[in-house]
C-alpha cells in the first residue's frame, strides 16, 4: 500500500493509472492513420480555380501554387490527390458537408471560422509590403510623414495610409488605378515608396528580375490549408505533411516557381 | 492640539457627510446619464423625418449585407451611402436562421433593426428569405442550405409571419437563393421539382398573410453546368424544368442573377456564354411559357475588378460597363424593374477577388464604381480625378 496525504492508494489502481497514461502519450505520439484520416483512399481537395497564380485552367487542367501544393501533400502522406473545383463562396460548405477532405484555395487564416476549422501553418503571406528604392535607407512604416507613397486606389493599401494618417503621420499620397502602376510609379522615381499586397510585388518582380528594390511586411495575411475541426487525423497528417515539406524546402520551390 | 480642532460637533459631522453623500449620488447619475448618452436606445439614430433617394434612374439598386451587420451606426452608414448614391432599392437577406433560431420562436430585433433605417432613409426593399435554423438538421455534415423537403411547411410558416409582420414596408419577396446549385441545397442534388414543390408551399402562405406581396422566384445562378453535373444545372435549363414542373403559378415576377464577367453589356447572349444579357434568354423562357405579364428584376448582378481574379476587368472598366448596362436595361428592358448589383459592401472584408464585387469596402472607402454609378443616377457630371495618369514607361 502507498500512503500519501492521507489517501491510500493501492498498488493496482496507480498502475492502471500510469497505464492509461502511457497509452494516452503512446497515443499521442503514434503517427495518425492514413486509413482513417482518408476512408476514400484519395485526398479530396477543394480548390478554387480561377484565382491564379494559385489556381487556375491552363488547358484544361488546373495548375497554379494550390494545386502544386496538394500534389505535394498527397504525396508525402502516399495518397493519390483529386481537386473538386469550387466558388469562392462554396469552398467551407463543401468542407463542412464532407465533399472534400481539405480546402487549399488561397484562403486567410479567418479568426470567425476556428470554431468550426481548422488551420494549418501558413504556406504564404500576402500582407502588405512597403517597397522602396534599394538605397533608400530612410523609408520606414514608423516614419513616413512626407513620404510620397503611390498605392491602388480604394485597395487594402487606402487604407492602410488611411490609419497611418489616422496616426498623425502626413502622407503625401499617390493613387493609381492599379497596384502595378503603383510599382512603376517607384520603379521611375515618380514616388518615395509604393505599398501594394506581397503577390503583387513577387508578380512585378517575377517579370522585372534586374530591378533593385527593398521591402518589409506592414501586415500579414497568412495563408493556409483549412481543416474540420473534428477531423483530427486529417489535420495531423495535413500538417505534419506541410511541416516535412516546408522543412526539406519543397514548399519554398513551388512557391518560387509561381513567382 | 486644540480640542476644537480634533473633535468637531456631531452634528456638524452628520451635514457634512449628508453633503458629501449627495455629491456622490449626483455624480453617480451625472454618469449614468453621460453612458447612457453615449450608448443610444434602439432608433436614436434614425433621422427625424424620413429621407427622400435624389436621383434621375430608378432601376438602380443595390443588394446590401446588413444582416451580418453588428453595428447600429454601420447598418446606418451603409444605407446612408445607399440614398446618397441615387440608388432607390435594396436587396437585402433576412436569414430564416437567425430569425428563427429555436423553433416557433421569432426573434425579429434585427430584421427590425435594419427595416427602420431603410424606412428613414427612403428606401424601397426587396427582401431575400433562405437559410435554413441548425434546429432542423441533426446532420453535423448539414449546413445552413440544407432544407429538407418535411421542412418546407416550416419554410412557408417563415416567409408568411415576415410578409404579415413587415406588409407595407416589404412587398417584394425572393423565395431562396440559386435553387440550380448544390452548394445552395447544402451539397444535395438540384431538383428544379423540389423548388417548385417550396415556392407550392410557400406562394400561397405568402399571399395569405399580404395579399399585396409580390414572390418573386428563381434567383438562379449563372451557370454553364449540364444536366448530370454534381455541382448544379444552368439557369435556362433549370428554368425550363420549373415550368414544367408547375412553377408558373407559384411566382409573381422573375428574379435573375445577371453577371458580366469578362463581357461588355453589349456582349450578344447565347446558351452557351454567361454575361449580362443572358437575362433576354430568361426572359424568353418566361415568355414562351405565357408569363409576358410579370416583370423581372435583376437581383443580383455586375462586375468584379480584381487584380487577379479570372473573371475581372480593371476597376474603369468595371465602372464603364456597370453605367453602359444600367443605359442598355433602360434603353431595351421594359420588363425589367431594376438592376440590382451585388454587392453594396461587406461587414468584414472576406479577404479575397469577392471583395472585389462591393462598391464600399469594409471600412467605408468608396471605390471607383460608387463615383461612377452616382454620377449616372443622379445626373451629375463630376471633374474630379480619382487617380494619377499610369506612369510613363517607356
Amino acid at each position: 500500500m502507498i500512503k500519501h496525504a492521507g489517501f491510500q492508494l493501492s498498488s493496482k489502481v496507480v498502475a492502471v493509472a500510469i497505464a492509461v497514461l502511457l497509452a494516452a502519450v503512446w497515443r499521442h505520439y503514434q503517427p495518425p492513420n492514413r486509413d482513417i484520416a482518408f476512408p476514400a483512399g484519395e485526398i479530396r481537395i477543394g480548390v478554387d480555380g480561377s484565382y491564379p497564380p494559385f489556381a487556375f485552367d491552363e488547358a484544361g487542367s488546373l495548375t497554379g501554387l494550390d494545386i502544386e501544393l496538394g500534389e505535394a501533400i498527397a504525396a508525402e502522406i502516399g495518397l493519390p490527390v483529386r481537386f473538386v473545383n469550387l466558388s469562392f463562396y462554396g469552398l467551407y460548405d463543401a468542407l463542412k458537408t464532407g465533399a472534400v477532405d481539405l480546402l487549399i484555395a488561397a484562403l486567410r487564416v479567418d479568426q470567425a471560422r476556428t470554431a468550426h476549422v481548422r488551420y494549418t501553418e501558413a504556406y504564404f503571406d500576402d500582407g502588405l509590403v512597403l517597397v522602396s528604392a534599394s538605397d533608400n535607407q530612410s523609408i520606414s512604416a514608423e516614419a513616413l510623414s512626407n513620404t510620397a507613397i503611390a498605392y491602388e486606389y480604394a485597395s487594402r493599401a487606402d487604407s492602410q495610409i488611411g490609419l497611418w494618417e489616422g496616426d498623425g503621420q502626413e502622407i503625401a499620397r499617390r493613387p493609381y488605378e492599379l497596384s502595378t502602376y503603383a510599382l512603376d510609379a517607384l520603379r521611375l522615381g515618380q514616388a518615395e515608396a509604393a505599398l501594394v499586397d506581397a503577390t503583387t510585388l513577387r508578380l512585378y518582380v517575377r517579370e522585372r528580375r534586374e530591378w533593385q528594390h527593398q521591402h518589409q511586411f506592414v501586415s500579414r495575411e497568412p495563408y493556409a490549408i483549412a481543416v474540420r475541426i473534428d477531423r483530427d487525423e486529417v489535420f495531423k497528417l495535413v500538417d505534419r505533411a506541410l511541416s516535412t515539406l516546408k522543412e526539406s524546402g519543397e514548399i519554398a520551390r513551388i512557391v518560387t516557381k509561381w513567382f | 492640539m486644540s480640542a476644537k480642532s480634533s473633535a468637531s460637533p456631531p452634528v456638524k459631522d452628520a451635514a457634512k457627510r449628508q453633503r458629501r453623500s449627495i455629491l456622490v449620488i449626483i455624480g453617480l447619475l451625472l454618469l449614468f446619464a453621460l453612458v447612457f448618452r453615449l450608448r443610444p436606445a434602439p432608433g436614436d439614430l434614425l433621422p427625424a423625418e424620413a429621407r427622400v433617394v435624389e436621383t434621375a434612374k430608378p432601376h438602380v439598386c443595390v443588394h446590401t449585407l446588413l444582416e451580418n451587420e453588428v453595428e447600429e451606426k454601420k447598418i446606418l452608414r451603409s444605407l446612408e451611402l445607399v440614398r446618397e448614391l441615387g440608388a432607390t432599392t435594396i436587396v437585402q437577406f433576412f436569414p430564416w436562421a437567425y430569425v428563427e433560431r429555436e423553433d416557433d420562436q421569432f426573434d425579429w430585433w434585427h430584421a427590425d433593426r435594419i427595416l427602420r433605417h431603410v424606412e428613414g432613409q427612403g428606401l424601397r426593399v426587396i427582401a431575400r428569405l433562405g437559410l435554413a435554423p441548425n434546429w432542423l438538421n441533426e446532420d453535423p455534415g448539414a449546413t445552413l442550405n440544407t432544407l429538407p423537403e418535411t421542412a418546407f411547411p416550416k419554410f412557408a410558416q417563415y416567409a408568411a409571419a415576415f410578409a404579415e409582420r413587415y406588409a407595407g414596408t416589404v412587398d417584394e419577396i425572393i423565395i431562396w437563393n440559386e435553387p440550380n446549385l448544390s452548394f445552395e441545397w447544402g451539397y444535395q442534388p438540384v431538383d428544379a421539382g423540389r423548388y417548385v414543390r417550396l415556392l407550392q408551399e410557400t406562394y400561397p402562405a405568402i399571399k395569405a398573410a399580404n395579399p399585396a406581396a409580390v414572390v418573386l422566384a428563381g434567383a438562379l445562378a449563372p451557370t454553364l453546368e449540364g444536366r448530370g453535373s454534381s455541382a448544379g444545372l444552368n439557369d435556362l435549363d433549370f428554368l425550363r424544368d420549373m415550368y414544367a414542373a408547375g412553377a408558373g403559378d407559384y411566382f409573381d415576377a422573375l428574379a435573375i442573377h445577371s453577371y458580366g464577367l469578362k463581357e461588355p453589356p453589349s456582349a450578344e447572349p447565347a446558351e452557351n456564354r454567361l454575361n449580362i444579357r443572358l437575362a433576354e434568354l430568361l426572359r424568353e423562357i418566361m415568355l414562351e411559357n405565357g408569363d409576358e405579364q410579370k416583370q423581372a428584376s435583376i437581383t443580383e448582378g455586375g462586375w468584379n475588378d480584381h487584380p487577379r481574379w479570372a473573371h475581372a476587368l480593371r476597376p474603369s472598366q468595371r465602372s464603364a460597363f456597370t453605367v453602359e448596362a444600367f443605359e442598355y436595361v433602360e434603353a431595351h428592358w421594359a420588363w425589367l424593374e431594376r438592376l440590382c448589383l451585388w454587392a453594396f459592401r461587406y461587414p468584414a472584408d472576406l479577404n479575397s477577388y469577392p471583395d472585389n464585387y462591393t462598391l464600399v469596402s469594409a471600412n467605408f472607402v468608396l471605390k471607383p464604381i460608387y463615383y461612377a454609378l452616382q454620377d449616372y443616377a443622379r445626373g451629375w457630371e463630376r471633374e474630379e480625378v480619382l487617380w494619377l495618369p499610369p506612369p510613363e514607361t517607356k
